[in-house]
């Protein structure tokens, strides 16, 4: 070992006297320095990181990256250590302060040769860590701890050290302070447990190593401190040795922790007269705190409550509580903080998503197949009295006279049956004069002796027919346009407008002539479908009687 | 009263026998007191001296055979002139005929005025444009207009609905028919002189009409 040592030593201090310039050109004597350096570094490291697989660094007829490999794979998890204690020493620096442990020669010229050898070999390492270790060589410094980059090894070497002193340095502090934070209490120390965490990092990292023993031994000791820490002036020490009798770590009792509870209030006492330092009062109010009966308790708590009651019963109330509230009356923006509840008129918006919209469509799809659309239909009015005829007005000069027309009349009044010739008379007539025609025809082929109706001429002039009349030998067209006049094919009525020209009086009266034309068909509709309603039930009822 | 008469009659039956009450027919023109024979005469405006020619027979036909009135145009006075004949039945048959030559010389057609004479309660009602409302100049062209109507349809609707004739000589216009057509016919042509458009008119028309129509 020794002999290695100074091996590395020695190569450790020929590579830092090398030129950095000449390390960039391949060397192979460099190399070889380098090499020996790094293990024996690395076997150096090697006690305080317990996890590296490897016991040595294996160099000969290795790459640089598999060399760097193995560097690797042992410092990696020491500087994540180092990096956790560094941040615990920013949280709590007082903990640096209290690792005070004077530095020994040999160590303190190991850091150097470490710092030293840091600063050279820059490729191998980041800057960050460099800065980092500067940092922590500070620390250290402080710490008074030797060591180089991110160790736990030396600080649980300290840590196992240290125990003892921290103990009584702890049982000290205990007495001196009692931290007023809230989290704290004589249950709770946070400089316990940050010990506590620390002790059981170290047995973690260990691990297989330990043996159960020693953990049980380290328990009972860190067990027997915790009730020391408590035990104060008092007779704990029966106490103490019961509480180890009993302990198992099952049975846990509240007297592990903290004694006998006799002495609870005792020890609450000394810690007050502790804290406050004026006994007089301590020990007046010590009295009253100890006549002080369970009703008088209660009373005293009832008190403060009514207290509280009555001082916000005269307070003006909160603005929720003052019934009708205008803005100007409520701090801006508090109707945000308040749950209101009112009615809404309105249903909600229904969200679309995509099932919505796919049954929407499902139904449609099916109303499509069964042909089920509800077309909004007419509603029949309901014949409340006879449908009026509409009298048309005719402005054609009329062929009979007076006196014709007022015998009509008579005739009308005086005898019902005889109903007046109207358009639809008139269309009758039309229609019978067609049939006669036809039965003219049929009979003409039908009948023997046929004697055939005089025809009656009707003359009409043609006034537009050509004066002459010539023969044309080839007639390349022929067309009537020649014959009629326009007005003549025209068969329009009067004065036609186109829809633009037409003024705003001539539109409502087409509008109203359509209405009346139309409900006069709807008439005809209606007496129509009665007729025929009322023949086929005739129809049926015959058939029924037959 | 009759009853109590009746009565005493009872009581005095064997007393009295009054005899039946008188039952007089209606007396003969000739037989009326005054003058026998009256007399209508009808002056002939010379518009219609021509058309008179024309229709005189279809004129004098029923006012001779059927009235029984004696009828004769005064071609030098221009006058057509009538007389009661013994056997004229009635006496108010002289002024229907009166009458109806007087219509057709205000300017009805024979076969208009004819109704006249078979209709006993048809009237002749005369009134002038500058009645209704006072117009001048084109004003009142254009109210003769809008009265005829384009080919005289307007006239025509409302002679048709109102079962009346209508006659229009420049500002007066004569209206025939019975007493409430007349009123419908005089009630339309007043609003076309004061300035309806036709449309309006002839709504109103619709409306007179089919409430009278369903009167009936």
């Amino acid at each position: 070992m020794a002999n290695t040592n100074d091996a590395g030593v020695e190569a450790l201090r020929r590579l830092q006297q090398i030129d950095p310039p000449s390390l960039l050109a391949p060397n192979p004597s460099v190399s070889e320095t380098a090499r020996s350096a790094s293990q024996y570094l690395f076997t150096t490291l090697r006690p305080f990181s317990p996890k590296s697989p490897l016991d040595e660094l294996l160099v000969d007829g290795y790459d640089a990256e598999q060399i760097w490999h193995q560097i690797d794979l042992q410092s990696q998890p020491l500087l994540s250590t180092l990096r956790r204690r560094l941040n615990q020493f920013v949280k709590n620096p007082e903990e640096i302060a209290q690792f005070k442990v004077p530095l020994d020669v040999g160590k303190k010229l190991e850091k150097k040769k470490r710092v030293e050898l840091e600063e050279e070999e820059s490729d191998d390492f980041d800057e960050e860590l460099d800065d980092d270790d500067d940092d922590f060589e500070g620390v250290e410094k402080k710490k008074a701890k030797g060591g180089s980059e991110g160790e736990d090894d030396f600080e649980e070497e300290d840590d196992e050290d240290e125990e003892g002193s921290e103990d009584e340095d702890d049982e000290e502090d205990e007495k001196e302070k009692v931290k007023g934070g809230g989290i704290e209490d004589k249950f709770l120390k946070i400089d316990e447990l940050t010990e506590y965490l620390e002790k059981e990092e170290d047995n973690y990292e260990k691990g297989e190593e330990r043996d159960e023993a020693d953990e049980d031994s380290e328990e009972d000791d860190e067990l027997e401190k915790a009730g020391e820490f408590e035990m104060d002036d008092e007779d704990d020490d029966d106490d103490d040795e019961e509480d180890e009798e009993a302990e198992d770590m099952g049975n846990v009792r509240y007297e592990d922790f903290f004694g006998g509870k006799n002495e609870k209030g005792s020890k609450r006492k000394d810690q007050l007269l502790e804290v406050s330092g004026d006994e007089d009062d301590m020990e007046s109010t010590k009295q009253k705190k100890r006549t002080a009966s369970t009703y008088e308790k209660q009373r005293e708590k009832i008190q403060s409550k009514i207290v509280l009651m009555e001082k916000a019963n005269i307070e003006p109330k909160t603005w929720t509580m003052q019934g009708e509230v205008t803005a100007s009356k409520r701090p801006i923006n508090s109707a945000f903080e308040v749950d209101l509840d009112f009615e809404h008129n309105v249903r909600p918006t229904p969200v679309i998503t995509e099932e919505v919209t796919a049954s929407i469509e499902e139904m449609i799809q099916k109303k499509i197949v069964e042909g089920l659309f509800n077309d909004v239909q007419r509603a029949p009015k309901l014949p409340s009295k006879a449908p009026r005829e509409v009298k048309q007005l005719d402005d054609n000069k009329s062929g009979q006279g007076l006196a014709d027309l007022y015998e009509q009349e008579y005739v009308q009044k005086t005898d019902p049956t005889s109903a007046p010739l109207s358009f639809k008379d008139e269309l009758k007539n039309e229609a019978s004069t067609l049939f006669k025609k036809i039965c003219l025809k049929l009979d003409a082929l039908s009948h023997f002796n046929f004697a055939p109706k005089p025809v009656i001429e009707d003359m009409s002039f043609q006034t537009n027919v050509p004066a002459l009349a010539m023969e044309e030998i080839a007639p390349v067209a022929v067309s009537d346009a020649a014959m009629l006049a326009p007005e003549e094919v025209f068969d329009g009525k009067g004065d036609v407008k186109e829809e633009a020209e037409l003024t705003q009086a001539e539109r409502k009266r087409r509008r109203a002539n359509k209405k009346r034309k139309f409900k006069a068909e709807a008439v005809n509709k209606l007496e129509k479908k009665a007729r025929l309603e009322k023949k086929a039930d005739n129809a049926i009822s015959c058939q029924v009687d037959g | 009263m009759a009853s109590s008469s009746m009565e005493v009659d009872n009581v005095l039956s064997e007393q009295k026998v009054l005899p039946p009450k008188p039952k007089f027919e209606p007396l003969k023109p000739h037989e009326m007191p005054g003058a026998a024979v009256q007399f209508r005469k009808v002056s002939v405006p010379p518009h219609r001296y021509t058309p008179l020619k024309k229709v005189w027979m279809d004129i004098y036909t029923p006012v001779f055979e059927q009235m029984k009135i004696d009828i004769r145009m005064n071609l030098k006075g221009r006058k057509v002139e009538l007389k009661t004949r013994h056997d004229t039945p009635d006496i108010s048959n002289l002024q229907k005929c009166a009458d109806f030559v007087h219509a057709f010389m205000l300017g009805f057609d024979v076969i208009d005025a004819i109704a006249i004479l078979r209709l006993d309660e048809l009237y002749v009602e005369s009134f002038e444009i500058k009645d209704v409302k006072t117009l001048r100049g084109d004003h009142l062209s254009r109210a003769i207009g809008r009265l005829s109507g384009k080919g005289g349809k307007t006239k025509f609707t409302i002679e048709n609905a109102s079962k009346t004739r209508i006659v229009i000589a420049d500002t007066k216009i004569h209206i025939l028919g019975s007493f409430a057509n007349i009123k419908i016919a005089r009630d339309s042509l007043c609003y076309l002189i004061m300035g309806s458009p036709a449309g309006k008119v002839y709504s109103k028309l619709r409306a007179v009409t089919s409430r009278m129509a369903e009167r009936f």
